[in-house]
């Protein structure tokens, strides 16, 4: 078993939870659809972005030496990292720098791609992820779930159990709000002291260096305006031309994530506060590179909104933790490989390529297609198991012959008949693992016709 | 170096690029002022505010009578004092007022800028927002709001669009996460 299906096997065992996920994801997309259908320019809008994004790749190194200009104008220090080793460092730096001891984050993927926590835990320092989602995945020790719903994968029963623990609720008490209160408490203080507030980026506008963050909690302004030093932290890839360009991906972005017209904060970061300090950190870990190949730098134009996810039948079933990356889902299996780890080369086949995640990107990045190149390439490079390749060969050198496929046809629909069960089922056939096979047809459908239509008038 | 190595690392992959495609302009449909005034309404109540259409003599006594205690940001005094004043006591405003310059008719999204604020802290720490914003200044949607901004040389600008909300235990909303518990926004010049 491939190392998806072993962790899916594990959140499958679970029934009514795997039920609860697959059907609370779907309502979201289904929230998804109505706002889109509701903006009659919606696929106009999807088509723009998509350009928008096709532009700033193409012209990526130009745009992020004229956001820097225009950030250093702002009166931001601007700071760059090659690789996750080289940011954490700078974010040790800054911390260091200002003798800071107490750090807030709101949430950022790439800090989660780089490891941030856990190396600066390892240095002494612990960070507070104050959006709840992310705190209550914090106290249990887990990683996120969901790139938008951190915590999906949990019942509030359980929650209730880790703040009881953690921040002394009331023992069994698991109702949402009274648990929301108490993280909102919790997190009060942790604002109020906060030395450094630590942020992702939606989006860096080139033409004027303002940084634009989303939330609907209001995590990212309680932790940036409390603390005296802001630390934005993006991906080379976060870039949008011009400030008209926001108007776009605003319009698209929690219409597509959760089914909102907008998030309740659309914020605007530009100059440090009187008295503060303001830092962007620009990071390439890989991303630079990930441009030179036509056939998967689309995937560079995600605006992380987790709608592949959502729509996704396989993500939906077999939880974000079943893929092991970051990013978890249709994107997260088509960034993974690029990592050129072995321990993601079975992401790509984690997917019934449906399509159905490439029409609700409001990136329009053909995900479902660079999945399929994936299984390709993979293939190729042999990074497949045996079994897999051997059987797709002979796939291959039955179906492109009309007389293998015939006699191959007829042969099978005998064996299926007359083996017995448990040699059809062997180990080998990973297929046949919770899939039962339809009762053999006595005659191909080439016979059927044969006898049935080709000699009969219209 | 890392800024020259990304720079470089771009610059060497790009290549396999096509020429940057020029991005298109596009006419957006129009809708009426009473269109964005309805349209405005019902996309605040969805995200949780409560909407209050006044005329501009009514909403000192209105305020007074149903927001007390309400602190007066668009009162320059205020403004002031506020300025200075240090997060412990921020941190004890229960209702606080501000002038939006605009409304986004298809979210509810009301901009606020530094400009509006005496501390950019204000609108978030506050239990209840009060927004109060004149009925002309709404735009369709958020296109046409980008062009209302001037984001060069601004440092901090919002657009808030209900009271701070979150579903993450369970998916079952939950207003009050960080942020104000409760937004009022008065529209004003009925
Ligand atoms: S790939 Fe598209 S749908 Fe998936 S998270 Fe990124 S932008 Fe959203």
């Amino acid at each position: 078993m491939t190392p998806h299906a072993k962790k899916a096997k594990q959140f499958l065992a679970d029934e009514a939870r795997t039920d609860w996920h697959n059907q609370t994801l779907w309502i979201v997309r289904k929230k998804r659809d109505a706002l889109a259908a509701a903006v009659p320019e919606w696929e106009t809008l999807r088509e723009k972005a998509s350009i928008i994004k096709e532009n700033v790749l193409a012209n990526l190194d130009v745009y992020l030496e004229q956001f820097e200009a225009a950030a250093l104008k702002n009166g931001v220090t601007v700071l760059w990292a090659n690789d996750a080793a080289a940011f954490n460092q700078i974010i040790l730096d800054i911390i260091q720098k200002h003798e800071a001891k107490n750090i807030v984050k709101s949430k950022s993927m790439l800090t989660e791609e780089c490891g941030l926590n856990h190396f600066l835990h390892h240095k002494g320092i612990d960070v507070v992820d104050t959006d709840l989602g992310e705190r209550i995945i914090q106290f249990r020790g887990e990683a996120p779930s969901h790139i938008v719903l951190p915590a999906i994968h949990l019942k509030k029963e359980e929650i209730g159990e880790t703040f009881h623990e953690k921040l002394g609720t009331d023992k069994g008490a698991s109702d949402p709000t009274y648990l929301t209160r108490a993280a909102r408490k919790h997190l009060r203080e942790k604002f109020l002291a906060a030395d450094v507030a630590l942020t992702g980026v939606n989006f860096a506008v080139a033409e004027t260096g303002t940084v634009v963050v989303c939330t609907n909690e209001g995590n990212a302004d309680m932790g940036v305006h409390a603390a005296p030093v802001q630390v934005h932290c993006m991906g080379i890839e976060k870039i949008v031309p011009r400030q008209e360009d926001l108007g776009v991906f605003t319009r698209l972005l929690a219409r597509s994530a959760t089914g909102q017209p907008v998030t309740t904060y659309t914020s605007h970061y530009g100059t440090p506060k009187p008295g503060g300090a303001m830092y962007i950190v620009i990071v390439d870990n890989g991303r630079s590179k990930h441009l030179g190949n036509p056939k998967y730098v689309n995937s560079l134009k995600c605006l992380r909104c987790g709608a592949c996810m959502n729509t996704c039948p396989v993500f939906r079933r077999s939880g974000g933790h079943s893929y092991g990356y970051v990013i978890p889902g249709p994107i997260g299996s088509i960034l993974a490989p690029q990592r050129t780890d072995a321990r993601y080369t079975d992401l790509p086949f984690a997917s019934s390529l449906c399509g159905s995640c490439s029409n609700v990107c409001p990136a329009k990045i053909n995900i479902h297609e660079q999945l399929y190149y994936w299984r390709q390439d993979l293939s190729e490079k042999k990074q497949t198991s045996f079994i897999k390749r051997f059987s797709m060969k002979m796939t291959g050198f039955v179906l492109s012959s009309n007389s293998r496929y015939n006699f191959a046809g007829n042969m099978a629909r005998k064996a299926l008949k007359y083996l017995p069960h448990k040699l059809i089922y062997l180990p080998i056939n990973a297929w046949g693992r919770g899939r039962e096979l339809p009762a053999p047809p006595k005659q191909s459908f080439k016979q059927w016709y044969k006898n049935n239509r080709k000699n009969k008038p219209q | 170096m890392s800024k020259a190595d990304i720079l470089q690392s771009i610059s060497a992959h790009k290549a396999a690029f096509p020429a940057a495609p020029e991005i298109p302009s596009e006419e957006l449909p129009a809708i009426s002022p009473e269109q964005q005034l309805d349209l405005f309404k019902k996309s605040l109540t969805t995200a949780g505010a409560e909407i209050v259409e006044l005329s501009e003599k009514e909403i000192d006594d209105y305020t007074a009578a149903n927001l007390p205690g309400a602190l007066d940001f668009t009162n320059p005094e205020i403004k002031e004092e506020y300025a200075v004043a240090a997060l412990d006591k921020l941190n004890k405003i229960e209702r606080a007022l501000f002038a939006g310059r605009f409304g986004v008719a298809e979210n509810g999204a009301v901009w606020l800028e530094d400009n509006n604020l005496p501390q950019r802290i204000i609108p978030f720490i506050t239990q209840h927002l009060i927004l109060k914003l004149d009925a002309k200044n709404l735009c369709a949607n958020m296109q046409e709001a980008y062009k209302q901004i001037h984001l060069n040389g601004l440092g901090f600008g919002v657009f808030i669009s209900g009271p701070s909300k979150t579903a993450d235990i369970e998916q079952s909303l939950v207003y009050g996460a960080h942020g104000a518990k409760e937004l009022t926004v008065i529209i004003a010049g009925k």
